[in-house]
Order: C-alpha cells, then structure tokens, then sequence
C-alpha cells in the first residue's frame, strides 16, 4: 500500500515538474527570443524557417540602438533618458519614503479622532482612477508653469500615496506599541519616536515601497507622455515609444536591442533585492 | 479633550500633513474641478464654457464611447479570470514543495518585471503575422496563425495573451497565500478521503478568498485603465477600432481633440462603473469570502 | 549617535541636489547674445539635413537671432500638447491638414500682418499651397515643402507582365487590369501585388476624391455621396479579388518606408501612389529599380478628373505662447524667400511652392520628374485636405471605414453612411461649440 502510494507520489510529483518545465519555456521564450532577436542582422530577423542562433552575434546593435541618432540630436538618447529616468526614480523614491511614512505614522502610531474614519478615506481613494483626475491635474500644472518640467512627475511623491500608507500603516501597527511608550516615558518627544524608534525598525517595509515606487517609476508612460515636451528630457519608457514609433516596422533587431537596455536594470534591480520584492508583493497581497 | 491628547491630535495632523495637501491638492480639487468640466466645453487653451449636460448627452450618443466600453468590458472580462485561472494554478503547482521552486518562481515572476513599453514592442515582434515567434510556434503544431496585429477578430484576444505573461506578479502573491494555509486542515480533508480537487475547492480556494477579492478589485481598477500597451501596438485603435479602449479614447478626447470637458465626463463614468463594480464585489464577498486565514 | 544623524542630512542634502539637478535639466537655456528660438521640426534623415542646412544658412547670415531646431516625431500632438502646457516652440513645423483645427482652438496665431508687412502674398505661391495656409480670412501658417502625388510604377515588372513599360494604366479601369497581370501569386501567398489601395496608407481617407466624391460641402458633411460610395466599392474590389486575409498576411512582412524593404522597392508591389519624395528614397536604397511616375489614373467614365493628384504641405506656424513671436516670423520669412525655399525644397528633392523659380531649378533638379509634380500642383484636381477643424476625429473615422470595408467587414455603403451619420452630429456640435467660444 505505501509503495503503490510513493510510486503514485513519485508519478505525480514527475508530472508536475514536467508542466512545469513546459510552463516555463513559455515564459521565458520571449525574453530569449527578444535578446536573439536583438543579436542578429537584420535580414536575418525575417528568415523563414526562423532561427534561433544568428549567424553572425551583433553585439554592436546593442550600442547601434543605444547610441542611435546621437549624430542628429548630439547627444545620446538612451544614455540621457537613463539619466532622466534616473533623477525620477531619485526624487521619487525619496519622496515617498519621506512622506508615506510620516502619514503612516500619524495613523498607525498616534490617536486622534476619526483616524478610522480618515484611513478608510485614504483607502477608498485608491479606487479614483487616474483618468478622471488628468485633465484639472493638467490644467493646474499649466497654472503652475510645471509642464515640459521634470516636477510633475516627483513632486506628488512627496504628498503620500494610498499605496504606501496602506503598507506601512499595517507594518507601523506591528511594532510593539510598548516600544513607543517606554520612549515616551523617557521623555522622548514624537518626532524622536518616531525617527529613532520607529524607523529604524521599518526598513524592510520602506525598503518595499521604494522598490515599488522605483518600479513605478521606471515603468511610467502616461506621465512622461502628458508632461514632458523636449525629446532630450524623455524618460526611458517614453524613449523606447519614440524610438518604437520612429523606426517602427523593419529595425526589429535594434528595436530588441533597445527594449532589452530598458529591460535590463529592472531585473539586475530584481536580483539584487529578491528578498524585498517578494515579500513586497506578498505583503500587499496578503494585508490586503 | 485633554491636554494630552490635545498634543497628541496636533502631532497626528502634523505628521499627517503631506497626505493632507496631497488629498486635497491631488484627489480633492481634481475630482471636483472634474466634474465641474465635465459640464462645460474646455479646451484648455480657453477657458471654460458652461454647456451643462451636452458631454453627457454627446456621450450616450456617441457610437465610439460605446465601442470603447465594449471593448475595455471585453477585454476585462477575459484577462481578469483568466489571469486568475493561471496566477492560481501556478501557484498551486508551485505549492506542491517541488525541488528548484525558486527557479521556477523566478522564472514565472520575471516577465512581470518588463516595462510595459517594452512589453508592447516585443509582443509587437512576437505577434507578427509572418515572422512573429506565435505564429511560428502554431506552425509547427500544423495550424496557421492569424494575423494578430491587423485582424479585428484577433487583436483583443492577442492582448488578452500578451497579459497572461505578466501574471507572475499576482501569483507570488497567491503563493505566499496558499503557504499560510494551515496544513492541518489539508490533514483532515485528507482523514474524510477527499480527493486532490476537493480539497483545492473545499479547503485551498476558500482560504484564500481574502486574497483572491483583493486581486479582484485591484485588477478591476487596473484593467479598466488599459492604456499604454495598446498605444504602443496598436496605435488609434486599429485595426478597426478592435483595440480603442476606454482611456485611451479619454486621452485622444483631452489631448488630440481639445474636448476636455468630454474628456472630464468620460473620467466621471469611468469612476462610477469602479464604484460599482468594487461595491458588488464587496457585497458577493461576503457571501463567499473567509476570513480568518493563516495560522 | 553621530554616524547616523549624518546619514539622513546626506541623504536630504543629496536629494536637493539631484531636484536642483532636475530643474537644470528642463531649464530653457538662458544666454546672452542672439535671441535664442526654438523650431521644431518632423524631418529625419535626408529631409532633416536639407532644412539643417537652411537653419545654418539662416544663423549664419545675421547676428541678431539663432535658431535652434529640434526634430521631434509625432509633431502634431506634441505641439498640440506643449501649447496647451504652455511651453510651446517659438516654431513649429506641422502638416497643412493640421491648420484648421489648431487656429479654431486658438492654438496659433495669425500671420496675417506679418505677412502683409514683409509683402508675402498669394501672387508669390501656386495657388493650392498658398490655399491651405489660409483659413477662416487669415494666414495661419507658411509653406515649407510642397507635395503633389502621382503613380509609380516599375517598369521592368511591368515588361515581364506582358505590358508597354512606356504606356501607364490612363485611367482606373486599365490600373485594376494592369494589377491583375502583375500580380503573382504561390499558393495562396501573394509574392507580388499589382497594386493596393492602403498602400502606403497615408491618405486612406481620400480616395473619394479620385472618382469626384466631396468630404465636405460648404458646411455639410458629405461622407456618404455616391462618389464616395463609389471609391470605397473600388477599394473593397481589391480585398473580394485578392483576398483580405491574402493582402494583410502579405502586408505584414513588408519593410519600413525609408528602407531598402520598402514594398515598392523590393519589387513586392508593382504600383503605388506615392508624392514627389519617392525619388529620394528610390535613388538611396534601390538605385537599380527601373521606375517612372505618371499621374495617377481617373475613372473612365469621368475624363473631367483626370491628373488628379494629393496635394499636400508641410507648413511652418507660431504657437499661441512663443516666446519669440516676431524673430520667429524672420526665420520663416527666410524661408519663404527664393534662396530659402529652394535651398530646402532642392535638399528635399521636391518642387517649390512658390510660381517663380530660379533660372536652373529644374534643369538641376535630380528628380527625373519633377515637373510633373509642379504640374500636377497646377492641377485643378488637385486634392487638398479639408480644412475643417474636426478633421483629426474625421480623418479617424474614415480611416476606420476603410479598415471595415477593405476587411470586408461592412460594405461600403454601410461603412460611409456610418462615418456620416456619427460626423454630422459632431460637426454640428464643434460649430455650435464655435459660435458659443466666439461669443464670450
């Protein structure tokens, strides 16, 4: 009876390592092909039947893409929308671990009334698509001066996001209250608790909306698309668009290349930080 | 109140002072300034000009604002279950404490990372009709591919596809879900013999119904905002229309033909559909999701 | 205790800088010397270089303003987008169809006195060009390059078919013909086309014209008259004859425009209707294809639209909120004189918009056809884009009815009385909108 059984487990288990394997090629097909594709000149990205390996390894288009016009426009594209996505991602970042954890403090660790009230408003507020706050937030930047600036894609970073409040404040209210007190009882006003007791002991949960907001940034398109007008002000998402869209249709292999430049830092960023992401995602999937 | 907490109050506002200008500034004065818009004609290079209901009235009119809900509803009605339906088989499969799990799971995770711009361009190439790797790959199982990119009929269900590559994400998450599932209730299933499918309906699903209504509502809110992956592939809608979705129709209104009232009114529906559909799922929830998970 | 208090202010004080950093980076440029403008521009590549030269030429002759031009694609909506941000280019360069819809939102301004104070008028243009500047009384923009379209052909297909290389299709019925001949096919794979209608699919919306169909009449839409019916049962008889799943598989293995996978050029259609541009692109990346232009061809029954030919323009304008308005207007006036215009038109391989040209101008000209084109723009079937300020929705609808019918989705009845029955509504809408702006 054990054996038919372990024989049954041993069948089952070979099985799903078998879907598995197969599920996996599907996945990561793309990408290969993508960074084939990108190796190879460019007749033959249109070679019937279509192979994988390319006769002769391009690594040059890597450098043909990222360095693509930089005759007409006399800069690099690539390397200055890097540069670009990069001050984003800076700004950003910092903004949203600043500010989100100052108001996750406030809901998480203080009392005051109709903080439930408030914190199911924040809450609620995640369901406002951003399509219907476009056109007044476009409008009010105009006022402003800000468009063709980097400032509206960082500055709101710095006024709190539902997102991160709603992280934090579940990871805050983890925090042994007890810890807070005994400051309070050496006299240890709420900016020090907060500062020296409280954040110290969050870092892995910034450490997660950072990466998040990294992500988000890296990744936006609508923004830069809306906001920014100069071409040498273009952030990588918007860049590879244009790039896209300009040379469309035939530069299969540079266009591979140049997703690839965009691709690539996200998944160094993923393998250098794996702890964080997935209990980053699991921690908004679960507390959810 | 008492001094303390007096102090307290001043503190908790203090700190909570960013979100308080973000709400207002951000979410209050847009929302608002939205509607009030949406009843005038607003190009914003002049100013408003009250028309009242005439968007609105335009809108029920309006053969495209109908195409696009119906092809957003399309697309949301297929890519959500489904992503479902592979999210939680993944992980489900993953579940099982195969060796090399990690691998796998970084395997499935990683095209959630891509960029959605680069999404769209290497889909692009993937979905070409002549020289696109689906095509090929139908090939050598003897069927011929359609032409994904310019045939109506296979545009939305190419995108549809093109999502359920990125579904890593959502099946960390459902891991991570399933792992708190105390074994002991897979113990007692396994006692009154049930067999591997009634346990995953009797006992896996139901635990994990918490998580599985927020993917629901998070995707919700997330798909019916489809924007920047057909805009890259399928520029105006093309072909036909098949793939003009919701915002993307929203964004040519306020910025290519200068109608941001229209604009602002389509914004206004788009949110009262979230509403509703976020409150029935809450209310259906009740009946069927179990709190109370994890050990 | 020290060590980490130090952390945070390095970390805000880095963070300053980075956001110091980032407003350097979007700052316009502040220096003295010459007025400093901004021109954006669409052209790439060969064009691009021809109106670079015209830029150096301009800022080389005067000390008082330079010009700095900025290519950028998508132009129609990014400055669309910068003027309504109100950070527009001090010039742009749009196409001519663009006019009409960005002067009824106030999106450029008028050139009229400017014109009239440096003695520019419609005596100095052919007469189609200087046409679509002028709207609703005022001159809104100003030529930059002209365009006039005619057929292409390959000769030496046309040889193997059977048919005088010397003797073009005259009229629609022999075009329909001569593709039947060269159209190859192996299997159901079509390996040559003689000729498709969306190809290259730029003007999709103008077929009508070529069997004496209107888009608009006075201030009525008229997407559904029986001439337009017509062009669009011409344009399905393509997909019913070849096959629409045939044309589009086909279609998606060709080649970028500007490459030698070109469709024309790598000898994958035999016909098409392309502008006076074509030469360019056939002399850098098929300089051995065997091929001749000839206008483009009108139904039988209809001599009186013969040399019908697509007139186009692209156009120089001042966004509403440039910073330099009149130094703005000197360049483009530079531009509208001879010397300017020639030197870009000459670049571009093009004709000139302007009646006069210079002694040699078409003696010089590389393209074999030039004075076709320039013909043809003299042309009074020359086609012109609508100026209508909903032409953007417009041009979007038609471009869907085209889909519909070329997939044979719709007939072309269904498919045009639809386009008419959702712009009428709109159009009346836009000018009841107009009427209700002007009167505040």
């Amino acid at each position: 009876m054990a054996q038919s059984l372990a024989r049954q487990n041993k069948s089952r288990t070979a099985a799903i390592h078998l879907i598995l394997m197969v599920l996996s090629g599907f996945f990561m097909l793309p990408l290969l092909w993508m960074l084939s594709t990108a190796l190879k000149p460019i007749e033959e990205t249109m070679t019937q039947p279509p192979t994988w390996i390319p006769t002769r390894v391009l690594w040059h288009n890597f450098s043909d893409a990222f360095t693509y016009g930089r005759d007409t426009l006399g800069y690099t594209p690539f390397l200055v929308y890097g540069r670009n996505t990069l001050v984003l991602c800076i700004l950003g970042v910092a903004g949203t671990v600043v500010s989100n954890s100052l108001v996750a403090y406030s809901f998480a660790r203080l009392k005051w009334k109709g903080r439930d009230f408030a914190f199911a408003v924040t809450l609620a507020t995640m369901m406002v698509p951003f399509p219907v706050l476009m056109v007044p937030i476009y409008g009010m930047f105009k006022e402003f001066g800000w468009i063709g600036t980097f400032k509206p894609l960082w500055v709101p970073a710095w006024f709190g996001s539902a997102f991160a409040i709603f992280l934090l404040r579940q990871f805050f209210r983890s925090i042994p209250m007890e810890l807070s007190e005994a400051a309070k009882i050496d006299g240890a006003s709420e900016w020090a608790i907060y500062w020296q007791v409280v954040m110290p002991l969050a870092k892995p949960a910034l450490a997660v909306i950072a990466l998040f907001n990294f992500m988000g940034t890296w990744n936006d398109f609508l923004g830069p698309l809306i906001y920014l007008l100069d071409q040498k002000t273009f952030t990588l998402s918007l860049g590879l668009q244009v790039f896209q869209s300009q040379h469309g249709g035939t530069q299969w292999n540079l266009l591979m290349a140049a997703s690839a430049i965009v691709v690539a830092p996200i998944i160094l960023l993923f393998f250098f930080t794996q702890k964080q992401f997935i209990e980053g995602i699991t921690m908004t999937g679960l507390k959810g | 109140m008492t001094l303390k907490e007096k102090k307290e109050t001043r503190a908790a506002l203090l700190f909570a002072s960013p979100w308080v200008i973000g709400f207002c500034v951000f979410l209050a004065y847009p929302l608002l300034a939205s509607i009030y818009y949406s009843f005038c004609d607003y190009s914003v290079l002049r100013p408003p000009v009250w028309i009242g209901l005439r968007n609105y009235t335009n809108l029920f009119q309006d053969e495209v604002f109908y195409k696009t809900l119906s092809n957003t509803a399309f697309y949301a009605i297929f890519a959500l279950p489904l992503g479902m339906l592979v999210a939680i088989g993944l992980a489900l499969l993953l579940n099982t404490k195969v060796r090399g799990l990690a691998v796998y799971r970084t395997i499935f995770f990683l095209p959630s990372l891509v960029p959605m711009v680069s999404l769209a361009v290497l889909w692009l190439w993937l979905f070409n009709g002549e020289n696109g790797l689906v095509n090929i790959g139908l090939g050598m199982i003897g069927i011929k591919g359609p032409n994904w990119l310019s045939d109506p009929e296979f545009s939305k269900p190419a995108l549809i596809l093109l999502s359920l590559w990125g579904t890593g994400n959502a099946m960390v998450i459902y891991l991570a879900g399933l792992q708190d599932v105390p074994v002991q209730l897979y113990e007692a299933a396994d006692l009154d013999g049930a067999s591997p499918w009634d346990k995953v309906r009797n006992v896996t699903i139901p635990m994990i119904s918490p998580v599985i209504l927020f993917n629901l509502i998070m995707g919700i809110i997330g798909t019916l905002q489809v924007f920047t992956v057909p805009y890259v592939m399928f520029p105006g809608g093309s072909p036909a229309r098949s793939t003009y979705f919701y915002t993307m129709y929203l964004f040519d209104n306020a910025f290519r033909y200068q109608k941001m009232g229209y604009a602002c009114a389509m914004g206004w529906i788009m949110f009262v559909i979230i509403l509703v559909l976020t409150m029935v799922s809450l209310r259906l929830s009740e009946k069927h999701v179990h709190y109370g998970g994890g050990a | 205790m020290v060590n980490r208090s130090l952390f945070p202010a390095l970390g805000l004080i880095g963070v300053a800088a980075t956001a110091w950093y980032s407003e350097r980076l979007t700052a316009p440029e502040v220096r003295p010397g010459p007025v400093r403008i901004t021109y954006w521009e669409k052209w790439t590549g060969f064009e691009g270089d021809a109106m670079r030269a015209v830029v150096d030429e301009f800022n080389r002759s005067q000390d008082e303003i330079f010009v700095e031009l900025l290519t950028v694609s998508g132009i129609q909506d990014k400055t669309l987008l910068a003027t309504s941000g109100g950070n527009p280019p001090d010039v742009a360069g749009l196409f001519g169809p663009n006019v009409a819809q960005y002067a009824d939102n106030m999106a450029v301004m008028p050139l009229t006195e400017f014109c009239k104070e440096a003695g520019i008028g419609p005596e100095d243009y052919i007469p189609c060009y200087w046409d679509i500047g002028f709207y609703k009384g005022e001159v809104y923009s100003l030529p930059t390059t002209p365009a006039s379209t005619a057929l292409h052909y390959n000769r030496a297909l046309l040889k193997a078919a059977g048919l005088d290389p010397d003797r073009p299709p005259k009229t629609i019925e022999e075009l329909d013909a001569y593709a039947e001949k060269l159209t190859k096919r192996n299997g159901s794979r079509i390996e040559v086309s003689g000729f498709l209608p969306n190809e290259p699919g730029w003007w999709n919306w103008s077929w009508g014209y070529f069997f004496g169909g209107k888009l608009l009449e006075g201030d009525t839409i008229t997407a559904n008259s029986p001439e337009n019916i017509r062009a669009y049962e011409w344009i399905q008889s393509y997909s019913k004859k070849y096959g629409a799943g045939d044309i589009q598989a086909f279609r998606s293995g060709f080649g970028n425009f500007s490459s030698p996978q070109n469709p024309f050029m790598s000898q994958k259609v035999a016909m098409v209707l392309q502008g006076v541009w074509m030469y360019n692109f056939i002399s850098q990346f098929a300089p051995e294809l065997d091929w001749a232009a000839a206008p483009f061809p009108y139904p039988a029954d209809r001599p009186d639209l013969a040399e019908p030919t697509l007139v186009d323009l692209d156009v120089l304008v001042i966004p509403v909120g440039a910073k330099h308005p009149k130094e703005a207007f000197e360049f483009i006036k530079f531009v509208q004189s001879q010397k300017g215009m020639e030197l870009l038109c000459m670049g571009q391989r093009k004709h000139s918009p302007l009646r006069e040209v210079s002694p040699g101008f078409y003696e010089k000209h590389p393209n074999p056809y030039i004075r076709l084109f320039t013909e043809l723009a003299y042309s009074k079937n020359a086609i012109p884009a609508p100026k209508i300020g909903i032409w953007p929705e417009y041009q979007a609808e038609l471009n869907a009815a085209f889909d519909e019918v070329y997939l044979m989705r719709k007939t072309p009845k269904e498919a045009l009385d639809y386009v008419q029955a959702r712009m009428t509504p709109l159009w009346e809408d836009y000018l009841l909108k107009q009427k209700l702006r002007e009167q505040r």
